[in-house]
C-alpha cells in the first residue's frame, strides 16, 4: 500500500516534515481539563484549534493559519518537546518545564501565563510536626536525623530536580529522594517518606492528609503557559511566522523571535 | 617546555612512586554508598543505571569513597596506608554527562596528621609543578579552627549545631545570621506547660494523622525540639557573641593575616583557641614555603559542603576561579562509613584536565 503520509488524516495536513519549508508546530494538552481551557482560550483570540478526528487524534489545525500544525500530546511530552526543540510553541504548566530537566527553563521562553491550570509545588511536612514551620527548621532536624533514626529524612516526590534544587539553597544536603509516580500525599501515612513536595492548587488534599506547606516552602508557583523553545531550529523565514502566528494571537508584545 | 606527554609521563610517576600503592577501584559502582554517604546534593551529580534487580549503579564520580570502602572491608583499619589514583570520573554537569580525569592521593590511618597533610598539600604542589603552574591561587579553611571556636564561644550548644551545620553554605548561614539578630515571634502554637503535655499534643497529632509513632521521628523527639526552639527563639545569642562570630566569618585575607585577625578577635573575647590557630599558620606556612608564588589566602567562612571534614580543607584554583586541586582532612569519612575506630585521613584530587589545559594555555 502506498500511504503517503499527506493522504493521512483528513485535516488541513502539510507534509511530513513541515518544519523543511517553514511551518509551525503548536503542542497543545491531549485531555482533561487542561486540553479544554487550552482550546478555549484560543478559541477566545478566534483562532479555534479543530481537532477533526476526535478525542484520539493527536493532530488538529487552525483554520486561517496553514502554517501551524497542532499537536495534541500529554503535558509532560510538551515539556520535553520544548526543551529539545522538536516543538516550537506549546502550552503546559510551569512546573513541568522546571521539573522535565536541570535546564529547562534556560531553554524556553515563557511567553505569558493564560490564567488557568494554576498550582503551586510546595514543600509538605506532617502536621504534628509543631517544630518544625520553616525551611531552617527542615534543615535542622535533617542535619542530625540520621544520628537519630540510621536512616536519611526521606522525602516523596515526583519533582526530583525542582526539590533538590531548592533544598540546596537552603543547604539541606542530608536527605534522600523517593521517587513517587502518584499518590504522593499519602507516602508519610504509608511510612515510605517524612515528608513530601508536590503540587497542589487548593491544599486541600494535603490537609486532608493531615500535611500542612512550610511558611517558606512553596518552591513554584506554576500555571498554564504560552511557551516557545530556544531550541528548536528558527530559520528567518520560521521566526517571521512566529511573530505573524502571536500577532494574530494577540496579547504578545512584538518581538518574541528576537529573544530565539 | 615539556610536551603532553612528558607531562604525563611526570603525573604517571608521581602516582607511582614507591612510597604508595596505586589503586584502580572498578568504573561500575554501587550507588547507595554515595548517596548514604554525600545525599541527594551529590547525588544529583551521578550518573545512574538500574539493574534489573532495581539495584542502582553508578559510572566512578569519585576516588575517594571506594578507596575508603576498600580500605575498611580488607580490615586495614588502624593500618597505615598511602593510595593514589589516576582515572576517569563521570559526572551530570548542566543536565549533560562529563567525563573528566582525575588524580589523587589518600592518607589513611597516618600516625601523624600533620604530617600526612603537609605530604597531601606537597603531593598537589608537585602535581601542579609537572603543568608548570607555579602560582596558583590557594585557600585554606579551617573546619577544625571553626568547630574549636565554636565550642570556645558562649554559645549554647543546640545553636553550636545549627550554626556548624550551615558552614560552607553563606546563604544559610546568612539566614542563620538573621535569626539570631532578630528573635522571631513566638510559634503559633500555644505553647502547653510541660514537656509532657507537648508530647501528648505531638502523640494526638501524629495519630490523627496516621502516622507511625515509631520509625520516624517520635513524639518525644517533637516536642523536645519544640521546646528548645522556643527556648532559642527566646534566647537568641549575645550581641557581643553574634558580633564576633559574624567578623570571624568575615576574615579572609593572605593567612599569616588572617590568623593574626582570627587571633586577635577571639582573644580580645577571652577565647583560647591557640592551639588550633598554630595548627592552622604551620600548614599555611608549610605551603607557602613549597610554592613562594602562590597566593595563600586563609578564608575563615571556607569549608567544603560534605560533613565528613574535619581539619584543615584547601583548594588550588587558577584565574578563572576553576578548580585545579582540592582536599583536606576528613578524619570523619571512615566512621560514616563504618570504621571500628577512628581512622584520620587525608587526601587530594587534582582535575588533569584542566591541568594540561592551564600547561598549553
Amino acid at each position: 500500500m502506498n500511504t503517503s503520509l499527506t493522504t493521512l488524516g483528513n485535516g488541513p495536513m502539510p507534509g511530513p516534515s513541515p518544519i523543511a519549508g517553514g511551518g509551525l508546530v503548536l503542542a497543545v494538552p491531549s485531555k482533561g481539563r487542561l486540553e479544554e481551557l487550552t482550546r478555549k482560550a484560543f478559541t477566545n483570540a478566534r483562532m479555534a484549534i479543530a481537532r477533526p478526528g476526535g478525542a484520539r487524534a493527536y493532530i488538529g489545525a487552525i483554520k486561517g493559519q496553514p502554517h501551524v500544525t497542532v499537536r495534541f500530546y500529554p503535558a509532560g511530552e510538551i515539556a520535553r518537546g520544548l526543551i529539545h526543540g522538536s516543538v516550537d510553541i506549546g502550552v503546559t504548566g510551569t512546573d513541568l518545564i522546571h521539573e522535565a530537566a536541570e535546564n529547562g527553563p534556560e531553554n524556553v521562553v515563557f511567553v505569558r501565563g493564560l490564567g488557568f491550570g494554576e498550582a503551586d509545588v510546595v514543600v509538605a511536612v506532617p502536621d504534628s510536626w509543631i517544630d518544625v514551620t520553616h525551611m531552617a527548621d527542615l534543615a535542622d532536624v535533617a542535619s542530625d536525623f540520621r544520628a537519630r533514626h540510621g536512616r536519611w529524612l526521606r522525602v516523596a516526590t515526583k519533582y526530583v530536580n525542582l526539590t533538590r534544587r531548592f533544598f540546596a539553597e537552603y543547604g539541606i544536603a542530608e536527605y534522600r529522594i523517593v521517587e513517587s509516580a502518584g499518590a504522593t500525599e499519602a507516602a508519610p501515612a504509608a511510612g515510605s517518606a517524612d515528608l513530601i513536595v508536590d503540587i497542589t492548587s487548593t491544599g486541600s488534599t494535603l490537609s486532608a492528609n493531615a500535611l500542612r506547606v512550610l511558611d517558606d516552602g512553596v518552591i513554584l508557583k506554576s500555571e498554564a503557559n504560552l511557551i516557545v523553545s530556544r531550541t528548536a531550529d528558527w530559520t528567518p523565514l520560521r521566526k517571521a511566522q512566529l511573530e505573524a502566528f502571536f500577532s494574530v494571537l494577540g496579547g504578545v508584545p512584538a518581538g518574541i523571535s528576537t529573544l530565539l | 617546555m615539556k610536551t603532553a606527554s612528558e607531562r604525563r609521563a611526570a603525573l604517571n610517576r608521581l602516582v607511582e612512586s614507591r612510597t604508595v600503592t596505586r589503586v584502580s577501584p572498578p568504573l561500575l559502582l554501587p550507588a547507595g554508598p554515595f548517596f548514604d554517604l554525600a545525599g541527594e546534593e551529590f547525588g544529583r551529580a551521578l550518573l545512574l543505571t538500574t539493574a534489573s534487580t532495581g539495584i542502582e549503579y553508578c559510572l566512578r564520580p569519585d576516588f575517594t569513597l571506594p578507596i575508603a570502602q576498600t580500605y575498611i572491608e580488607d580490615g586495614l583499619v588502624g593500618v597505615p596506608a598511602a593510595y593514589t589514583y589516576l582515572g576517569t570520573i563521570f559526572r551530570q554537569q548542566d543536565g549533560l554527562p562529563v567525563e573528566f580525569e582525575q588524580a589523587g592521593l589518600e592518607l589513611l590511618g597516618q600516625p601523624d596528621a600533620g604530617n600526612a597533610l603537609d605530604q597531601v598539600l606537597t603531593f598537589a604542589r608537585w602535581a601542579l609543578a609537572i603543568y608548570d603552574i607555579n602560582a596558583p591561587f590557594v585557600r585554606l579553611g579551617g573546619v577544625g579552627l571553626f568547630e574549636s571556636f565554636l565550642a570556645a564561644a558562649d554559645i549554647s550548644p543546640a545553636w553550636q549545631a545549627r550554626i556548624r551545620h550551615r558552614f560552607g553554605h553563606p546563604d544559610a548561614m546568612a539566614r542563620v545570621m538573621e535569626r539570631l539578630s532578630i528573635p522571631r515571634e513566638r510559634n503559633a502554637v500555644e505553647a502547653p506547660d510541660g514537656r509532657e503535655a507537648v508530647i501528648e499534643i505531638v502523640t494526638d497529632a501524629m495519630l490523627q494523622g496516621g502516622l507511625s509513632l515509631v520509625g520516624g521521628r517520635t513524639p518525644e523527639e517533637v516536642a523536645d525540639r519544640y521546646i528548645e526552639k522556643q527556648a532559642l527563639d527566646a534566647a537568641p545569642l549575645s550581641d557581643g557573641t553574634l558580633q564576633l562570630l559574624q567578623d570571624y566569618l568575615e576574615v579572609e585575607d593572605s593567612a599569616p593575616a588572617a590568623l593574626d585577625r582570627i587571633w586577635s578577635l577571639t582573644a580580645a573575647a577571652g577565647l583560647d583557641i591557640e592551639e588550633p590557630i598554630q595548627i592552622v599558620r604551620n600548614h599555611a606556612a608549610a605551603l607557602q614555603a613549597l610554592s613562594p608564588k602562590a597566593d595563600v589566602i586563609f578564608d575563615a567562612s571556607f569549608s567544603p559542603r560534605l560533613d565528613y571534614y574535619t581539619g584543615v580543607v584547601f583548594e588550588m584554583t587558577n584565574d578563572e576561579g576553576e578548580v585545579l586541586a582540592s582536599g583536606g582532612e576528613y578524619d570523619r569519612l571512615l566512621d560514616r562509613l563504618g570504621a571500628s575506630q577512628p581512622v584520620p585521613a587525608s587526601g587530594c584530587a587534582l582535575w588533569v584536565d584542566r591541568l594540561e589545559q592551564e600547561a598549553t594555555r
